[in-house]
């Protein structure tokens, strides 16, 4: 690649410009048929966001989830022309991402113990909720409420209590907006087991958040 | 008999109008007469209303944006 072009893109991600209306496919194939470094670009400064955002979900630090965010970009500037529109780039993206993740993690030894959530459900074994729940009913509260520094601030923690499977479909599905069939694209897992976990994690985090907003209000 | 736990395994469906009718039915029949139910159903919805705003939430600061413009700057430097 050459360094003019470099130098280009390195501007853009610099100013975080965002203009095209194009889809992430159309610049895609622009760029691979021309070359034309804007239509990069703009790809570049859609998404750093979201790499960043997902390596720290996944690495749950600042300083590792910038060093997966460098070795992300610097994979796309030398292996975007391999990407062949089998999926989504967003999806083809969030999975370099994944893997840079996975692999950083490892080469640092930081194992996380990855624990099922399969069982956890809130109802007892007749099937009954088990009491607590209209109790501690936090629905109702104002957005002001739910919405302010620290309650957000709790909500991410809660959601990095998840384990690391239950962690990346959620963040992927229910924060970024996925579908269940792209989640399960992007982490090569069968849609199945993306409902599955989903379903699991939604039922923890619902959990948390009653714990939290009804200590909150006494 | 339609329980608890079968508004809490086919919350998803319910969520994603996934539901076939009768179904639907059968679980807001239960949903309105078990109001720990009807609160699970309305926290579920509301956690899902709050963990999607978490998108908007920026992550990348000026000082990321520039530390990866010093690497990838470093990187094509002539040899
Ligand atoms: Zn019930």
């Amino acid at each position: 690649m050459e360094i003019g072009f470099i130098k280009k893109l390195i501007n853009v991600i610099v100013s975080n410009e965002s203009k095209s209306s194009a889809t992430d496919e159309e610049l895609v194939s622009t760029y691979l048929r021309t070359g034309d470094s804007a239509a990069f670009n703009e790809l570049i400064s859609r998404y750093a966001d979201k790499v960043y955002g997902f390596a720290l979900r996944i690495t749950r630090n600042t300083s590792d989830a910038e060093e997966v965010f460098q070795e992300v970009f610097l994979i796309l500037t030398k292996k975007l022309d391999t990407f062949r529109g089998d999926s989504k780039f967003s999806s083809w993206l969030y999975r370099v991402t994944a893997n840079s993740a996975y692999m950083f993690m490892r080469s640092q030894k930081k194992h996380e113990n990855n624990l099922s959530l399969e069982g956890y459900s809130p109802y007892d074994e007749e099937g009954t909720l088990m009491g607590k729940i209209m109790y501690k009913d936090w629905s109702s509260r104002p957005d002001l409420i739910v919405f302010n520094k620290e309650a957000i601030k709790i909500i991410d923690e809660a959601i990095n209590d998840l384990p690391e499977s239950y962690r990346t479909v959620f963040h992927l599905r229910d924060i970024e907006g996925l579908s269940n069939d792209e989640v399960a694209d992007v982490l090569e897992i069968s849609v199945s087991a993306v409902k599955s976990r989903l379903h699991r994690a939604r039922l923890f985090l619902r959990d948390k958040l009653s714990d939290y907003f009804y200590d909150w209000r006494k | 008999m339609f329980m608890c736990k079968d508004v809490v395994e086919n919350i998803m469906e319910y969520i994603d109008n996934e539901l076939d009718l009768e179904t639907l039915k059968t679980l807001e029949k239960h949903t309105g007469d078990c109001p720990e139910c009807m609160a699970f159903v309305n926290t579920y919805k509301r956690m899902l209303e709050i963990t999607g705003k978490l998108k908007d939430k920026p992550f990348v600061t000026p000082e990321i944006r520039n530390r990866l413009k010093i690497l990838l700057e470093s990187k094509i430097k002539p040899i």
